[in-house]
């Protein structure tokens, strides 16, 4: 855990890309221009880096491969129901309650 | 004679008032507008808002810790996204490049406002840049450069902004007030997991995008073993590398066919 004044000297960091990319080309001057080619390219990015974050912790256990785990079941529950319903809480009850079931309830 | 309204507020806290004069009238038309727009899709954020609220504090972040996160920041999935890091404790170059990653689209967006901005005060365009959230873009990018007229186009963005920042400020105010209504061992971290899915599943629906996604997940979970936690950069990069291979792919098939 990141903690005390590095926790805030971390926030601030993240916080400057906010305004980075955000105000790049508002600030910058409105006569620049981004590459064709390099636009198509980063709006694969968040795609990426989400999954990049989704999938080692629904993959791993204590940093060791293991699909057998409570998290992927409620990961694939939070899939079915970010696909098939178009309420916004939906994906947060049913993950959180296969999960919770899953550990408390069964003790896996 | 025109009456001049007093003003109950000192103006260096809210510099963008203008005499009563057209400029005025046209900026509150486009405020008026822009709000009209804006309401629906800003209270659809409180969910995101709250849920984002109970992330930070279940990560461990401090009530004031997570409220300065949500002022400082004010980008849910940089949010969301760096919190796992922030939880491992992760170096901080690492936990900037991932965030600098995941608000890259907002290059995008940057790129194709800029002209709506044109001739405004450095310090506006500095508030707009970072009042500039998706729902914003989306809704408002199209009418805002259309329009030639500079103060209701300053109206038309900044009034909807300021709503979405107040919606996303007062939900993340109560996602960390309650979070503590949770017992400790209830796993509620994985709310922040839970989230960045709920994100991810609607981009997915493109053949493309699912190819980058694929690439980019089970990348940062094989590489986690190269040092300097380079795996989730590694693991990002070649995630875009393959998403953008892929539609040069199915764009020369549906050329061929």
């Amino acid at each position: 855990m990141v903690e005390g004044a590095w926790l805030w000297l971390t926030l601030f960091a993240i916080g400057s890309t906010t305004i980075l990319t955000r105000g790049s080309f508002v600030l910058g001057g409105e006569g620049a221009r981004l590459p064709p080619a390099l636009q198509r390219a980063l709006r694969y990015a968040p795609a990426a880096a989400l999954s990049a974050l989704i999938m080692p912790d629904l993959l791993l256990d204590a940093g060791a491969f293991d699909p057998a785990n409570p998290k992927l079941v409620a990961g694939i529950v939070v899939a079915l129901a970010a696909v098939r319903s178009r309420n916004p809480w939906l994906p947060f009850f049913a993950g959180m309650g296969v999960l919770l079931v899953l550990r408390k309830g069964l003790g896996w | 004679m025109p009456v001049r309204r007093l003003r109950w507020y000192p103006r260096t806290l809210f510099p963008f008032q203008v005499k009563a004069s057209p400029m005025n009238e046209s900026f509150k038309r486009g405020a008026r507008e822009g709000l009209q727009l804006m309401l629906p899709m800003s209270v659809g954020l409180l969910p995101w808002a709250i849920v984002t609220g109970v992330a930070m504090r279940s990560t461990g972040l401090s009530a004031v810790e997570s409220l300065g996160m949500n002022l400082i920041v004010y980008a849910g999935t940089a949010q969301l996204g760096t919190l796992p890091l922030i939880a491992a404790g992760a170096p901080l170059w690492l936990i900037f490049v991932t965030a600098l990653v995941l608000n890259l689209r907002f290059v995008i967006f940057s790129a194709a406002l800029a002209p709506a901005f044109h001739g405004q005060s450095w310090s506006k365009r500095l508030l707009s840049g970072y009042l500039l959230v998706d729902g914003l873009f989306v809704l408002c990018a199209d009418r805002l450069l259309r329009s030639d007229d500079p103060h209701w186009r300053w109206g038309f963005y900044v009034a909807p902004a300021l709503l979405c920042w107040s919606m996303w400020q007062l939900g993340g105010l109560v996602g960390v007030l309650g979070a503590g209504v949770f017992p400790k061992d209830w796993s509620l971290e994985f709310m922040t997991t839970i989230a960045l899915m709920v994100m991810l599943v609607p981009m997915v629906k493109q053949r493309a995008m699912l190819v980058a996604a694929l690439v980019g997940g089970l990348g940062a979970v094989l590489l986690r073993g190269v040092p300097l936690r380079l795996g989730v950069i590694a693991g990002i990069a070649l995630g875009i590398a393959a998403g953008f291979i892929a539609e040069r792919w199915s764009e020369k098939r549906r050329q061929a066919w």
